[in-house]
């Protein structure tokens, strides 16, 4: 007789199914947990009960809010996944209204789920226990919410896993963005005019941008310092940064941490901001 | 008027089958997307640069195809030519993925209808087969198989699931004969693992065909792709068109693609469907095995032999899709092999650029076939962005295959219960990707 495993599901509403390949690039679940339903690997119609029930995508249709709703009935703990889920994801691409606007008039279909005004995260319609960050989080951080390990002791920031090393005397005086030339494997990327945002972006993914020479657009969210705060106070402290160690323009600065790139993540913990909504705890975020 | 309506699970995406019965006939099949990520209009006003990193959030399946695709059709506007490492570390990336796509498909998506479960992890004891030392459960040895494309697509591509490492002008780094040596290894070690898994699904393949009395019975179509004839590149420059009766018909390049593709909406769907001026087409792998000479590796080349004899080339029925893709699953590792064996740091990876406005098209291979991405940029920002995608050129075939089920299983009026499988097995031998195609 087998030993009773906790079962879990992933539920899939819209969004890439990245969140979903990466769980995928891990196996050590498949000896720690059943896995009962996950419409990608799974033919089964409906959530049975399950102690952990896993979201990814955000509600972008009327069909994703009804089986949102059905679901969270039959858990015990339900996890946020992902940028989709936590913030509504790249489809809102940060809070445009004129892009939204251009999405709906295409979205009219005859019998098929209604396209909502708005891709929503979906702790607006249900209570969330934990909320798992990236774009999507990587195996390993799947790992880390479903079988802790216990000596796990999280970094802080990007920064702390890249261990490039910041220069105080190279100083660029413009930004390019990432599609350029081959960084120099050693130094800091903001000293080499790339605009990283590790120095305040939650750590655990291992630097996997930065380290082959990209820049950090931040799909961690904020670090521990900034997560109860406002978008603003990211955003404040991430140009403090380019300030201190670039002479680039304060406007070149302020338009580049607005642009689609970077809003795709910056605002995932932000979209508060703009419906009132209280930041989430940090102690719930992995 | 009777509506039968099929959720379809295993596949990436949101998606139903709809069929329409009336008087016991089949009045129409379709294939409905019922989700919409709409990026075609949420990149307008976009940073032309910064679309190598948003795209690949299109799908999560084929982020590695969308990467590419956005970066050549930057350099198309820019006019800039990546340097030869460069392109062999591409083509090594796209690798990557046809390894993870494929081993998903083929093990993760459609082995569970060959095995008549719900799933290869809902069942670990039914989907059991042992060869020592080499594969203790399909469970496990699926994953570990599909980890390996992700593995390179970490090595070439940076992120493991949206990569990063392709830049305007080429790549931003090269691969160290260390790294490119533990690649190595781990690919020569799965290769045992993928001839056990493959061989047992060709073997229940034949077992399901027997049961069901059909390889597939639609009639055949044109077929599309992108990889080149004799040694399939997936880092592709021309489009190639085969008529429904083996003669090679058209071959021209992404930026003259509106001559031959034409892309139609409907209603029922929030994807479209490309037809061949008016005619049904097919693409993925039994078009790119239909397309190509010969593999150009000695195991895949082995397999093509052994479905060349079973069925001759080229073939047809739909059930043969899953199996090409085995083919191609072991011809991406032995040539993935190949291109890690070969200096991969040793020389430029970027050259220089100037951005410019203008139109520019970006064309590669992805697994599901030809992909390409247009831009307009003015004034540095995306003005328009259009995705040709894949699934899209395959609607049209999916939707005529379901209505060949549909028939086979509807006859005088009694649905025969074998319809739900059939319906599952016709998508995912197509394995479609809605994400993709609601673009």
């Amino acid at each position: 007789m087998a030993r009773q495993l906790p079962r879990f599901a992933v539920l899939q509403l819209s969004g890439c199914a990245g969140c979903e390949v990466s769980l995928l690039n891990s196996t050590e679940w498949l000896y720690n947990f059943e896995l009962v339903y996950m419409p990608l690997v799974i033919s089964a119609s409906n959530v049975p009960s399950v102690d952990v029930l896993l979201v990814s995508g955000g509600v972008q249709t009327s069909e994703d809010l009804y089986k949102l709703l059905r679901a969270v009935n039959s858990a015990k703990e339900i996890v946020a996944v992902g940028t989709c889920a936590i913030s509504g994801g790249i489809t809102n691409l940060g809070n445009r209204d004129d892009v939204r606007q251009m999405f709906l008039s295409e979205a009219e279909r005859f019998h098929l789920p209604r396209m909502l005004p708005k891709c929503h995260p979906i702790d607006d319609y249900v209570e969330v226990n934990r909320y798992l960050s990236g774009c999507p989080p990587t195996p390993e951080l799947f790992m880390q919410l479903l079988v802790p390990d216990p000596e796990y002791v999280p970094k802080r920031n990007v920064c702390q896993e890249c261990g490039r090393k910041k220069l105080k005397d190279m100083k660029p005086d413009h930004f390019f963005y990432s599609q350029r030339g081959s960084p120099d494997p050693d130094i800091c990327l903001i000293n080499q005019g790339y605009p990283c945002v590790g120095t305040s972006t939650r750590a655990g993914c291992n630097a996997l941008c930065t380290k082959p020479g990209h820049p950090c657009v931040g799909c961690r969210g904020p670090s521990d310092a900034f997560i109860d705060k406002n978008a603003q106070g990211w955003f404040d402290s991430i140009g403090k940064v380019f300030e201190k160690m670039t002479d680039v323009p304060t406007e070149e600065i302020q338009a580049i941490l607005r642009s689609p790139q970077l809003s795709l993540f910056l605002f995932q913990f932000a979209d508060y901001d703009h419906v009132n909504k209280k930041p989430r705890p940090k102690d719930k975020i992995v | 008027m009777t509506q039968l309506t099929f959720p379809i699970s295993r596949i990436e995406g949101h998606a139903q089958v709809v069929i329409e019965v009336e008087d016991g006939k089949v009045l129409s099949s379709h294939f409905e997307a019922t989700e919409m990520r709409g990026f075609s209009n949420f990149v307008k006003g976009t940073p032309a640069v910064q679309m190598p990193v948003i795209t690949p959030r299109i799908c999560g399946v084929c982020s590695t195809a969308h990467h590419v695709a956005s970066v050549k059709a930057l350099e198309d506007i820019f006019g800039v030519e990546p340097p030869p490492l460069a392109k062999k570390i591409r083509e090594l990336l796209l690798l990557g993925q046809l390894i993870q796509n494929q081993a998903t498909s083929l093990f993760i998506f459609t082995m569970p209808d060959r095995l008549d479960v719900p799933s290869i992890f809902h069942s670990l004891e039914t989907s059991n087969i042992s060869v020592k030392g080499v594969c203790d459960n399909i469970a496990r040895c699926s994953l570990r198989i599909r980890k390996a494309g992700t593995d390179i697509i970490s090595l070439a591509g940076g992120q493991f699931i949206h990569p990063i490492k392709t830049i305007i002008g080429g790549v931003s780094s090269g691969i160290t004969p260390e790294k490119a040596e533990l690649m190595k290894k781990e690919l020569n070690t799965i290769i045992p693992v993928v001839r056990i898994l493959f061989n047992h699904y060709w073997q229940l393949s034949i077992s399901l065909k027997d049961r069901i009395g059909t390889w597939g019975d639609d009639e055949p179509t044109y077929y599309l792709t992108s990889t080149t004839p004799i040694k399939p590149s997936f880092d592709s420059s021309h489009i190639r068109i085969l008529s429904p009766d083996g003669v090679e018909m058209e071959t021209f390049t992404a930026s003259e693609f509106r001559n031959y593709l034409v892309f139609t909406e409907n209603e029922y769907s929030y994807a479209g469907q490309t037809s061949y001026k008016g005619n049904i087409m097919r693409a993925n792998s039994l078009a790119r095995i239909n397309m190509t000479e010969t593999m150009g590796t000695p195991i895949a080349d082995s397999y093509m032999s052994r479905l060349e004899r079973a069925f001759g080339l080229p073939t047809h029925p739909i059930l043969l899709f899953d199996l090409c893709r085995g083919i191609e699953l072991i011809y991406a590792i032995e040539r993935a092999i190949e291109i890690l064996s070969e200096p991969l740091n040793h020389d430029i990876t970027s050259v220089a650029y100037t951005p410019s406005d203008g139109e520019g098209y970006g064309l590669v291979e992805a697994p599901r076939g030809p992909l390409i991405h247009r831009y307009n940029v003015l004034d540095g920002k995306i003005t328009e962005a259009e995705f040709v995608i894949p699934t899209v050129h395959n609607m049209l075939a999916i939707e005529r295959a379901l209505t060949v089920a549909a028939n086979r299983y509807i006859k005088s009026g009694q649905i025969n219960l074998e319809l739900e499988k059939a319906v599952g097995r016709v998508v995912r031998a197509f394995d479609p990707c809605i994400a993709c195609a609601t673009k």
